[in-house]
């Protein structure tokens, strides 16, 4: 019960963001938070871009989307996969421990780490 | 959980918690119950933690001690579960990773708190997969707050700083 309320908020949290995206431009709008550490910094954090990119992708924008936050892209179906695992967390804890296997997740920070320092030395 | 128990050589069960805090065990005994692959010292149980006498000396001589599983006992209850190949470990699922959450607080949101989420979601399994149940369920919880962090870092703290400013 308290379960499918969580998905349901979370769910109805998606679509309101998702139509607020669709509907308004990041790039030229105050309304959006701006990143912090880009604020503080005057470097891009790995998370810079996502918006304007979440943006170009509900408009069907692939390239676009890519351009303004390539981390984001390899991200969505690593999300999806982890949300697979989750799902089967009790059901098949095997399978989960070896999709969320420690090299994984390392690999996957690791690549966060790099794309954090070439996106800043390349301005990607 | 029963739990069968050897010490200094001598070996009872199954017991319930209960019954362990009565028989007056030391740090010296050894523990087992089902699901576990063999027997290991009670100090590293954490679940029976303050229900033995810590002793000062390690007890020496630690497997030697032990011999013989009490398989054979539980197979005349129940049917107990062959050791898999691998993480064998516990009945229980690993705690959860949270790394879905990890994942999107870092490219959506705060990313420095997010990559400290992601870390500690790699220590969930590691854990895991060495036994510690506890240490592993601990990550789990560290994930979920430094996502809980980055989130309201990242998506709730700007904006209202935002209005108020302009407001």
């Amino acid at each position: 019960m308290r379960r499918t309320l969580i998905w349901i908020v979370i769910i109805a949290t998606l679509l309101v963001f998702g139509v607020i995206y669709y509907a308004l431009d990041p790039s030229g709008s105050s309304l959006f938070p701006r990143c912090s550490f880009l604020e503080l910094t005057g470097y891009k954090c790995p998370g810079c871009g996502s918006q304007r990119a979440i943006h170009a992708l509900l408009h069907g924008d692939v390239v676009t989307a890519f351009r303004f936050n390539a981390m984001l892209l390899i991200s969505i179906p690593w999300i999806a996969l982890c949300l697979y695992a989750e799902s089967q967390r009790t059901r098949n804890p095997r399978l989960y421990v070896r999709l969320n296997a420690p090299l994984l997740i390392w690999a996957y920070l690791v690549m966060v780490l790099l794309w954090w320092v070439l996106r800043n030395v390349f301005g990607w | 959980m029963q739990y069968w128990i050897n010490h200094n050589g001598v070996q009872s069960g199954p017991v319930d918690l209960e019954g362990l805090k009565e028989m007056g065990l030391t740090s010296a005994a050894y523990v087992w119950h089902e699901g576990m692959p063999d027997w290991v010292k009670i100090t590293q149980l954490p679940e029976l933690q303050g229900l033995y006498e810590m002793l000062d000396e390690p007890a020496p001589g630690p497997q030697a001690v032990v011999t013989g599983t009490p398989i054979e006992e539980v197979q005349q209850g129940q049917a107990m579960q062959q050791p898999c190949d691998e993480m064998s470990l516990s009945d229980e699922p690993c705690p959860s990773t949270n790394l879905v959450w990890a994942i999107a607080a870092t490219v959506l949101c705060c990313a420095p708190l997010g990559i400290a989420a992601i870390y500690q979601a790699t220590r969930v399994t590691k854990c895991y997969r060495a036994g510690d149940l506890r240490g592993a369920r601990d990550a789990s919880e560290a994930s979920q707050w430094w996502s809980i962090s980055a989130i309201v870092l990242g998506v709730v703290w700007r904006p209202l700083i935002l209005s108020l400013m302009c407001g």
